[in-house]
């Protein structure tokens, strides 16, 4: 990494034809993977990045590059070709830079690069014969397992200086079941900022027997009714509907880019009065924290909804600075070579006072969506879509078959309205989310929820 | 910020290759394969007459793959210095001492290549002339087309995202088996993403376009398809929930039959992931239907004159008149079913080890039925003009298939009303039996590949909607 000097020299340097921002992200980072499919440790690959982003600003543009180095003289190089593309008086400015602070503090106890590569294969080998003694209709186990390590250091003409320390560790499990001609498929991963005491918190083999279990369970699928139906969503991963059509829209560059049905809703009732939203980058080892964004900003616990009201945006710098806003810590990037845009963290609806069980029992007939394969969402106007990957049908009260095929379709304004009851089982899942072009790690979440209609498509009457 | 006059002469990766091979040579492993990316980028993106960001970026990596005892290994690194190097070899090694061996594992060889002639496309995957256009140039062009679109409709209230790429890169193979390849490719893409409005609803319109150089992107084409789709889709109803004929548009179509490509690959069948296992010789669609996996494609954005472990490219018909022929191979899955390496071995970058996938995939147009005569033929049905959802909503193991769709409602033959909010859903092997007629509009989609469809016209499939 870099000390305080140089980064002064090269924040300097990209001013140096009147832009009125700089920034300098140094990135280092050690990954590893390993795979197995097919009975079979596939592959196992490592990797080393180390690079440099720099970011120029004048107005409302921004210049960008990077470099695979982080050497003085290449940075500076890159700094004076960069800022050619302002073409500006020169304005001496004074950089003063001094270390950021953030209360995020967490202890890494294992840290990857000393876990030896044998017993990272022993995860995934007890993964595939868990799975596999679960049930003779497995035929399919498919495990990764990475992680990573990776040091960061910002710095900013406006003085931050901050440095940041991640470990990953992430385990991903797809599992398929066949019975005559149906084939079903399952899903878990476990993925945490911490190193691999992440397995001792829950072992390997209890993320195969939850993937293996949604496979066998929609062996006996029906396929999806369809039409507009009643639904309770699953608590965790359920909270991918709120991340995906509302969330995104609560991103700041979305409402500067007037592409947001959220714009100029701050203050007002969005959602039933016992929705409250929350996106907390401080949620000690979660998959989507940090002790800084990607911009040197401390990460922080903001309520987007309370009580049904919009309560606040998630901004990164440049949009705090166009729309006159507290700055939120949710400027994000993938690596060096992207430039910071609001992201989301850890994003979830808060618990509320129902009990699941209550609340499924109170539906005539519906839907019970436990876990979804994914959606999408058009911000600009709040039409999303979700796979339901486990479901059940409900009726009267009590669940029913598992049903195939089945997606959600809707409006998230719209659904936010309808949101009847939540339940007290707040639950989190890890992912990752993508979006112009980069992907970062996220977390959702969600009790168990109640959602009085929403058009369920699939294949059945 | 001129930088590509600077950086044309890029170092030179062959003579890299060379140095990490002379290393490799002391590492004791069996075999080895160096995989170098060099790829400089440039992007635009314009908000309201304004740069809203730039940027540039220059990079290189070396993938390493290591065989040792018939063990496999990867690793890779972004840093050039000696000793940089000398650790991702030996993580490589390393990492080959807990994978399986096989007796298959290996490099390729001249013998397993289904197509022994190396194509001559480096001449249409490269153009000198993009290097003639500078930035401001692009810069103008990204405005241009900013105005433009906006002067399209008084309903077009805004560009959600208004995006121009362009990359020039070079790959580069060196292996132990005496392989030692190299290819250039310059390629430019604008997307545009606009926003209608009225006083009732707000619809959103997306459209692309992709050339080997900037001077030959079409504003004009580009604006127009953004802004009739935007258009067309304002004051969308919400219809009743039903079963009926559905045509896809050609770029709805080419997402289907990525879902199709997906499990076309050999290592997705010989690991029961395929719906297609078992299926060679087997008429699966209803129709006269050719499918093809073309490499060497002149005017295909994934052609290139060898794969990503160095095996030659070229041109694999899959399906023929509806029947199913081959599946697509690198050369491990070849071995395994005893045959030859169709050139389909691809990664997305240095960072990864090979795998199997596809080229340029597309189903051939069909010389009878434009998109007009295929309405024609529909007295009532759902014109589909796109689709949400694809990833979560299709699962190409199980082939269940179920999409957010967006269109147009067709009554006698003609377009009646926009429809929002449905899903249409179905499965892969149901799809292909019903696909009825063919239309002679092929157009690719740019996605893990470049898949190419024309419109299809599907019977009876379920809609669901209120």
């Amino acid at each position: 990494m870099i000390d305080k000097e140089t980064a002064k020299k090269v924040l300097n340097q990209l001013l140096g034809s009147g832009g009125q921002f700089s920034e300098l992200f140094i990135q280092k980072k050690v990954s590893n993977s390993l795979r197995l499919d097919d009975n079979k440790i596939e592959n196992a690959s490592s990797g080393f990045e180390i690079g440099c982003g720099l970011r120029l600003t004048y107005e409302d543009s921004t210049y960008y590059a990077y470099i695979d180095s982080i050497e003085e003289s290449k940075l500076l190089e890159s700094a004076k070709i960069l800022r050619t593309a302002i073409n500006n008086s020169n304005i001496n400015k004074s950089i003063d830079l001094n270390d950021s602070y953030s209360n995020y503090n967490i202890k890494i106890l294992k840290y990857p690069d000393l876990i030896i590569p044998e017993t990272k294969k022993q995860i995934l080998l007890k993964v595939n014969k868990a799975a596999r003694d679960k049930s003779d209709n497995i035929f399919q186990v498919t495990a990764s397992l990475s992680d990573m390590q990776e040091e960061v250091l910002i710095a900013n003409s406006e003085g931050v200086f901050a440095k940041d320390f991640y470990v990953k560790t992430f385990l991903a499990v797809n599992i398929i079941a066949a019975k005559g001609s149906e084939v079903r498929t399952g899903y878990k991963s476990l993925a945490k900022s911490m190193g691999f005491e992440l397995f001792d918190e829950k072992k390997p083999e209890d993320v195969a027997l939850e993937a293996a279990e949604i496979a066998l369970n929609m062996l006996d699928a029906i396929n999806a009714p369809i039409g507009i139906l009643p639904v309770v969503i699953g608590p965790g991963f359920g909270g991918v509907i709120f991340h995906e059509a509302c969330g995104h829209g609560l991103e700041a560059d979305a409402i500067i880019k007037n592409a947001s049905v959220f714009k100029d809703k701050t203050g007002c009732k969005i959602a039933s009065d016992i929705v409250t939203a929350i996106d907390d980058s401080t949620l000690p080892y979660h998959w989507g924290s940090y002790k800084f964004d990607g911009e040197g900003s401390p990460s922080q616990r903001n309520i987007l909804i309370e009580n049904g009201i919009l309560r606040n945006y998630m901004l990164d710098i440049k949009s705090s600075k166009k729309l006159n806003l507290p700055l939120t810590g949710n400027g994000r990037r993938q690596s060096f070579r992207d430039i910071p845009i609001p992201r989301m963290s850890n994003t979830f609806i808060d618990k509320g006072s129902e009990k699941p069980d209550i609340i499924i029992s109170s539906i005539k007939k519906g839907i019970y969506a436990k876990e979804f394969s994914g959606g999408q969402v058009d911000p600009a106007t709040g039409d999303f879509v979700f796979g339901i990957s486990e479901g059940y049908i409900i009726e009267n009260g009590i669940l029913g078959n598992p049903i195939k095929g089945a997606t959600l379709i809707g409006n998230g304004p719209e659904i936010l309205n309808k949101i009847e009851a939540i339940g007290n089982d707040l639950d989190y899942s890890p992912g990752f989310c993508g979006k112009n072009g980069q992907s970062i790690t996220n977390e959702v979440g969600q009790p168990t929820i109640k959602v009085s209609a929403i058009t369920v498509g699939g294949t059945g009457a | 910020m001129d930088y590509f006059s600077k950086k044309k002469n890029k170092n030179n990766d062959i003579e890299l290759a060379g140095k990490v091979s002379m290393l490799m040579d002391k590492s004791k492993v069996d075999e080895y394969e160096i995989y170098i990316s060099s790829s400089t980028d440039n992007e635009i993106e314009i908000f309201e007459g304004e740069v809203e960001s730039l940027s540039y970026s220059d990079s290189k990596g070396i993938g390493i793959r290591v065989f040792k005892e018939k063990r496999t290994g990867y690793s890779y690194v972004t840093s050039f210095e000696e000793n940089k190097i000398i650790d991702c070899i030996e993580k490589a090694v390393l990492n080959s001492k807990i994978t399986n061996a096989e007796e298959i594992n290996g490099l390729p060889l001249r013998s397993e290549y289904r197509y022994t002639k190396e194509a001559d496309i480096q001449k249409y995957i490269f153009d000198e002339d993009f290097f003639k256009v500078n930035l401001e140039k692009k810069i103008e062009l990204a405005k241009n087309l900013e105005k433009i679109v906006k002067g399209k409709d008084k309903r077009i209230s805004g560009v959600d995202s208004l995006n121009y790429s362009d990359n020039y890169s070079e790959v580069t193979i060196l292996n132990s088996n005496g392989f030692e390849g190299n290819y250039k490719n310059t390629s430019c893409f604008l997307f545009l993403n606009i926003i209608s409005k009225d006083k009732k609803d707000t619809s959103t319109g997306f459209s692309f376009l992709y050339e080997r150089n900037p001077q030959k992107l079409n504003l004009e084409k580009i604006a127009q398809d953004a802004a009739a789709k935007s258009l067309m889709l304002l004051g969308a109803k919400k219809i009743k929930s039903t079963h009926s004929d559905i045509l896809l548009d050609s770029l709805v179509a080419s997402q289907f039959l990525g879902i199709i490509a997906s499990i076309l690959t050999a290592d997705s069948v010989q690991k029961g992931k395929s719906l297609f296992k078992g299926k060679i010789g087997e008429k699966i669609f209803s129709r006269n239907i050719n499918i093809f996996d073309n490499g060497i494609m002149k005017e295909g954005f994934s052609s290139k004159p060898f794969d990503a472990e160095g095996v030659n490219k070229g041109n694999t018909q899959i399906f023929k008149d509806g029947i199913l022929k081959t599946y697509l191979y690198d050369c491990y899955t070849a071995r395994k079913d005893k045959t030859l390496s169709t050139g389909n071995a691809v990664r997305a970058s240095y960072k990864s080890n090979p795998g199997v996938g596809i080229s340029n995939f597309y189903l051939e147009p069909s010389s009878d039925y434009s998109f007009d005569d295929i309405l024609k033929k529909i007295d009532s049905g759902f014109y589909v003009v796109d689709i949400i959802g694809l990833h979560s909503g299709a699962n190409p193991i199980t082939g269940d298939i179920s999409v957010g769709a967006k269109g147009v409602w067709i009554k006698n033959g003609n377009l009646d009303f926009p429809v929002k909010e449905v899903t249409i859903a179905t499965d892969i092997l149901s799809f292909c039996k019903k696909i009825e007629t063919i239309g002679n509009d092929l157009k690719f989609f740019p996605s893990a590949g470049f898949i190419g469809s024309p419109c299809l016209h599907v019977k009876d499939i379920v809609i669901s909607g209120i």
